[in-house]
C-alpha cells in the first residue's frame, strides 16, 4: 500500500487521530500506519489541541465524544488555524446526529469505527486526493432537508438554502445508491466532476459566518450532541 | 330619472356595445308594438247587422229640439234633471210568426232610460256595471210584444250624463232579438265578463302576494303590488251610486283608484328594480289622496273635477315615468322580465292614450275604452311572473340546499383526509424523535461497546469470530436506525444504503457488487411504505447476499432493480417494483429435503440454505411482494416482484 501519487512517496502524509477509546485508536492507527499515513494520535481534546499547536496535520480525523469536551470544538478550531487540513469525523453507526453537526462546522467526511482496515485506510487516501466521501444516508438526511417542511424536522439544525439543484440532484442519486459514474451519466455531467460537486455541498453546509455560528451556538445548546 | 344612469360607471366599458344595441333593440321595438296595438284595436267590436240600425232621432236638450244623427254627443252636465231626450221611430213589420223584438244600445256614457211608444222597458242606471264610463257596458233590453205596434213605432231615449266627461250615445239597433243577442254577448264577454274575470284573478294574486309580502317582509315590492292589486280588486267591484247614500262619499273615494293605483305599480317598479327609495318618493302618492280628499269632502261634482284634473294626468305621469324606470332596467339587466314588463308597459299607454283622445274626442271614436282593461291584464301578467319568479327561487333554494349538502359532504372528506393526513404526520414526527432518541441511546451504549469488541477481537486471531458477530450486530443496528428514517416511501432510499452497506461486506471476500438500476427513478414509490416494510425487504436482500458468500462461493453479484409495468385484463395498468439478485456462484438445491445427508458438507450448506430460503419467503409474503428463487450450477437468482400496494398490517404473514 502507498500514499497516492500527488502527495510523493517521499512525504508521507500526517495524520492527527483523536480517539478516546484505547482499542479502537490501536486499530485505526494500526491501519493507517500499515497504509503508509504518519500517525499522530491524541485520546483528549487538551492533547489533540497540543499537537495542532505543534503542526497543521494533512488530516485530522477525530471522535466526537472526548473525555474534555466535544469533537466539533476541535473541528471548528482547526477548520480556522488550519484551513488546508482535511477534517474527518469517526462516528459509531454513521448517524446524522454526529455527522451532520461536524460537517456544518467543518468536516468534510466521516469514518466509521469498526470499517475493515483496508477500507479505513481507501477512505482517508480518498479525502486525500479531493474526494470527499458521503453515504446515503447523509445524502437522504440532507435531501430532505431541502424538501420544505410545516415544522423544522428533528436532528441536528442544517441550512440547505445555498444548494443548486444540480447538487441536490446528485445528492438524490447518492440517497438512492447510485454510484457517481451513473448520476454523471443521468445527469448528464463528466464522472470527474462530481467529487468536485460533493466537495462543494460540505462547503456549502458549513456554518460560516459569525453570525451563523452564534446561531449554530444557539442550536448546539438547544440539542444534545 | 335618465337612462344614461350612473350605472354605466360600474359597468364594465367592453359591454357598452352589447348593452347598447340591446337598448336600441328594445327602442325599435316599442313602435312595432304600438303599430301592433293600434291595428288590433282598429278592429270593430262586434255589432249587430246594420239593417237593424236606428240612428236619426230627433234631440230635445234644455228646451232646444234638433234633428241628429247618431253617434252623436253632448255636453257634460252636474244634473240628473231634465236629460236630453232623443226621439226617434222604427219600423215593426208585425206578421206571423213574430219574433221577439229588442233594443240594443252598445255604447252610451252614463246613463240611458229606453221608452217604446212611451212605456220604459230600460233603465241602466240600475246595472251598477253599466254606469262605469271605463266599461264599454252595452245593454239590450227585449220589448214587451203588446207594446209593438205594426208599422211605425216611437222609441225614446233619456240620456244622463254626470260629468266631467261629455255624454255619448252611440248607434244603437232595434231588431229580432235573435239577431242581436250574439253581439250583445259578444260585447258583454269582451267588455263586463273579461274584467270581472281579470279582477278576480287580481284578488287571488293579491291575497298571494300579500302573504309573500307579510312572510318576507324585506321585499317590500310584493306588498306594494299587492296593495295596488287590491284597490283594483275593490275598484272593479264596489258599486258606483247614483243617489245620495250614506256610503256614497266613502264611494267617491273609489274614483281615486287610478292615481292611487298607477303610483303603487311606479313604487313596485323602484323597488322592484333594486332603486333606492328617493326621499320625497311618497310624494307619488299624494295626487291620488287629493283626489280621494276631494271625493270625501265635495260633491260628486268636485270629486269628478279633481279626477279629470289631478288623477288623469297623474295617471299618464306615471306610467311616462314607468316606462323610463323600465327602460332604465333594460339597460341595466338587459334580462327577458324588464324587455318584457317594458312592451307590456308600452301597450298600456298605447290604450291609455287612445283613450284620452277618445275621450277628449281629438280623434273621431266610438268611444270604446281598453286603458282600464290592458292594465289588468297587465298586473295579471307581473303577478304570474311574480308566482313563478317565487317558484323558480324556491327551486334555486332546493338546488342550494342540495348542493350545500354535498359542498358539506366534500368538506367532511377533506377534513377527514386532513386529519388522516395530520395523523400520518404527527405519527411520523412521533417515530422520527423516537428514532433520535434510539440513536442517542444506541450511539452512546450499545455502540461503542460493540466497536470496542470489534476493535479487540482484531488483536489477537482468536477472536475473529466474535468480531465478525460483533460487526455484524453493528450492521444490523445501522439497518435497524436506517429504516426508521421516513424516507417518503421511496425504497430507493433505504436500498442505497443498502448498496452501502453490502458493499462493505462484500469487499474482504472480494465479491464484487454490480449495481443495475435500469432508470433513475428506479422503483416506484409507495406512500403506505413503513419501516417494518423496509427492514424485511433489506433483510431479504441481506439473507440473498450472505448465501451467495457463505454458500455458493461466487465471485460477482448483480443488482438489478427496475419497475414493470403488470398490464391486467380489466384494470389500470399496474407498475410494480422488481429487485433481482444473480450470483455466478455453485447454486444449491432448492429442497434438501430429497437427498437427505445430515454428515455432508454440502448438505449442510443446503440445510443452511433452505432455512435462509424459509426466512425469505416468510418476509416476502408479509410485505405481499413475490419471492421467485431459480438456482443451478451456473448461479442463484432471486427475484423479488414488490406488491402494488404494500399491507398495512403484517397479518397477511399467517
Amino acid at each position: 500500500m502507498s500514499v497516492l501519487s500527488d502527495q510523493g512517496a517521499s512525504q508521507p502524509v500526517s495524520i492527527l487521530l483523536v480517539e478516546d477509546d484505547a482499542p479502537t485508536l490501536w486499530r485505526l492507527q494500526d491501519a493507517l500506519t500499515k497504509a503508509g499515513f504518519q500517525v499522530t494520535s491524541a485520546a483528549t481534546l487538551a492533547d489533540a489541541r497540543a499537537s495542532l499547536a505543534q503542526a497543521g496535520p494533512k488530516v485530522l480525523l477525530t471522535d466526537l465524544q472526548l473525555p474534555d469536551g466535544h469533537g466539533n470544538e476541535l473541528i471548528r478550531e482547526t477548520r480556522r488555524r488550519c484551513p488546508d487540513t482535511e477534517i474527518m469525523v469517526i462516528s459509531i453507526l454513521g448517524d446524522e446526529e454526529s455527522v451532520i453537526s461536524a460537517i456544518t462546522v467543518g468536516a468534510t467526511g466521516y469514518l466509521l469505527k469498526d470499517a475493515f482496515p483496508t477500507d479505513i485506510a481507501a477512505t482517508v487516501r480518498e479525502l486525500v486526493a479531493g474526494h470527499s466521501p458521503i453515504s446515503a444516508s447523509i445524502a437522504r438526511f440532507i435531501v430532505r432537508r431541502t424538501q420544505s417542511t410545516a415544522e423544522p424536522p428533528p436532528g441536528p439544525p442544517l441550512n440547505t438554502a445555498k444548494l443548486t439543484p444540480r447538487e441536490i440532484d446528485i445528492l438524490w442519486g447518492i440517497a438512492k445508491g447510485f454510484s457517481y459514474a451513473e448520476i454523471a451519466g443521468h445527469l448528464g455531467l463528466s464522472r470527474q466532476t462530481v467529487p468536485g460537486h460533493i466537495k462543494n455541498i460540505y462547503r456549502k453546509l458549513e456554518v460560516h459566518t459569525r453570525g451563523e455560528a452564534v446561531f449554530e451556538a444557539l442550536q448546539q445548546g438547544l440539542i444534545r450532541l | 330619472m335618465t337612462e344614461a344612469a350612473p350605472s354605466t360607471v360600474s359597468s364594465g366599458r367592453r359591454r357598452w356595445p352589447k348593452r347598447a344595441t340591446l337598448l336600441v333593440q328594445y327602442l325599435l321595438l316599442q313602435p312595432l308594438i304600438i303599430v301592433l296595438c293600434l291595428l288590433v284595436l282598429r278592429i270593430p267590436p262586434p255589432e249587430p247587422p246594420s239593417r237593424y240600425l236606428v240612428t236619426d232621432f230627433n234631440l230635445r236638450e234644455s228646451g232646444a229640439e234638433q234633428v241628429v244623427t247618431l253617434p252623436h254627443f253632448t255636453a257634460s252636465r252636474h244634473t240628473m234633471n231634465d236629460p236630453p231626450r232623443y226621439s226617434g221611430r222604427f219600423t215593426w213589420p208585425g206578421g206571423e210568426p213574430r219574433p221577439a223584438w229588442s233594443v240594443m244600445l252598445p255604447r252610451f256614457t252614463n246613463g240611458v232610460e229606453v221608452a217604446i211608444n212611451g212605456v220604459v222597458i230600460l233603465d241602466s242606471r240600475r246595472n251598477p256595471a253599466a254606469n262605469r264610463p271605463d266599461r264599454n257596458t252595452p245593454e239590450i233590453a227585449v220589448i214587451p210584444a203588446s207594446l209593438l205596434r205594426e208599422g211605425t213605432n216611437d222609441l225614446s231615449i233619456r240620456l244622463f250624463v254626470w260629468g266631467p266627461i261629455r255624454g255619448f250615445l252611440d248607434r244603437l239597433y232595434v231588431g229580432p232579438d235573435a239577431e242581436l243577442r250574439p253581439s250583445y254577448d259578444m260585447r258583454m264577454l269582451l267588455f263586463v265578463t273579461l274584467p270581472v274575470v281579470f279582477s278576480a284573478w287580481q284578488a287571488i294574486l293579491a291575497v298571494i302576494l300579500g302573504i309573500m309580502w307579510v312572510m318576507r317582509r324585506h321585499e317590500p315590492a310584493y306588498g306594494v303590488l299587492a296593495a295596488a292589486m287590491a284597490i283594483g280588486v275593490g275598484q272593479a267591484f264596489f258599486q258606483t251610486p247614483l243617489e245620495a247614500s250614506a256610503f256614497s262619499r266613502l264611494n267617491a273615494i273609489l274614483i281615486s283608484a287610478a292615481p292611487l293605483e298607477s303610483a303603487l305599480v311606479l313604487a313596485f317598479a323602484l323597488l322592484f328594480f333594486g332603486w333606492k327609495w328617493p326621499r320625497y318618493g311618497w310624494l307619488i302618492f299624494a295626487p291620488g289622496l287629493v283626489v280621494a280628499a276631494a271625493g270625501l269632502v265635495g260633491d260628486a261634482t268636485l270629486s269628478r273635477d279633481a279626477f279629470m284634473l289631478v288623477g288623469a294626468p297623474t295617471v299618464g305621469l306615471y306610467l311616462i315615468a314607468l316606462a323610463l324606470v323600465i327602460g332604465h332596467a333594460v339597460w341595466q339587466r338587459q334580462d327577458a322580465v324588464s324587455v318584457m314588463l317594458g312592451c307590456a308597459l308600452t301597450i298600456v299607454l298605447t290604450c291609455w292614450v287612445l283613450d284620452l283622445l277618445s275621450v277628449t274626442q281629438l280623434v273621431p271614436s266610438r268611444r270604446i275604452m281598453f286603458a282600464r282593461l290592458s292594465y289588468s291584464a297587465m298586473l295579471v301578467a307581473i303577478g304570474a311572473a311574480l308566482t313563478w319568479r317565487f317558484a323558480r327561487a324556491l327551486n334555486q333554494v332546493d338546488g342550494f340546499a342540495a348542493s350545500m349538502v354535498a359542498q358539506v359532504r366534500e368538506a367532511e372528506d377533506k377534513l377527514k383526509a386532513s386529519f388522516v393526513r395530520e395523523e400520518e404526520r404527527a405519527r411520523a414526527a412521533a417515530l422520527a424523535r423516537e428514532r433520535t432518541r434510539l440513536m442517542r441511546d444506541l450511539h452512546d451504549g450499545l455502540g461503542g461497546q460493540l466497536v470496542s469488541i470489534v476493535a479487540l477481537s482484531e488483536r489477537g486471531n482468536a477472536g475473529a469470530g466474535i468480531g465478525d458477530a460483533a460487526r455484524a450486530a453493528l450492521k444490523d443496528l445501522r439497518l435497524v436506525i436506517d429504516s426508521m428514517d421516513d424516507i417518503g416511501g421511496d425504497l430507493m432510499l433505504a436500498l442505497g444504503s443498502w448498496r452501502e452497506r453490502a458493499t462493505a461486506q462484500l469487499r474482504p471476500h472480494d465479491i464484487a457488487l454490480v449495481w443495475r438500476a435500469v432508470d433513475p427513478q428506479g422503483l416506484p414509490v409507495h406512500p403506505e411504505l413503513r419501516p417494518w416494510h423496509v427492514i424485511q425487504i433489506v433483510r431479504l436482500l441481506d439473507e440473498a447476499v450472505t448465501n451467495a458468500v457463505k454458500h455458493a462461493e461466487a465471485r460477482r453479484i448483480t443488482v438489478s432493480i427496475e419497475t414493470t409495468i403488470d398490464v391486467q385484463a380489466d384494470s389500470q395498468p399496474l407498475a410494480r417494483g422488481r429487485i433481482t439478485i444473480e450470483d455466478d456462484g455453485k447454486g444449491f438445491e432448492l429442497d434438501p429435503a430429497d437427498r437427505w445427508d445430515p454428515g455432508g458438507e454440502a448438505a449442510a450448506a443446503a440445510q443452511h440454505a433452505a432455512r435462509g430460503l424459509r426466512n425469505m419467503r416468510s418476509r416476502a409474503a408479509r410485505c405481499g411482494a413475490e419471492l421467485e428463487l431459480t438456482s443451478d450450477a451456473g448461479g442463484t437468482r432471486v427475484r423479488l416482484t414488490l406488491p402494488h400496494r404494500f399491507p398495512d398490517s403484517d397479518a397477511a404473514a399467517g
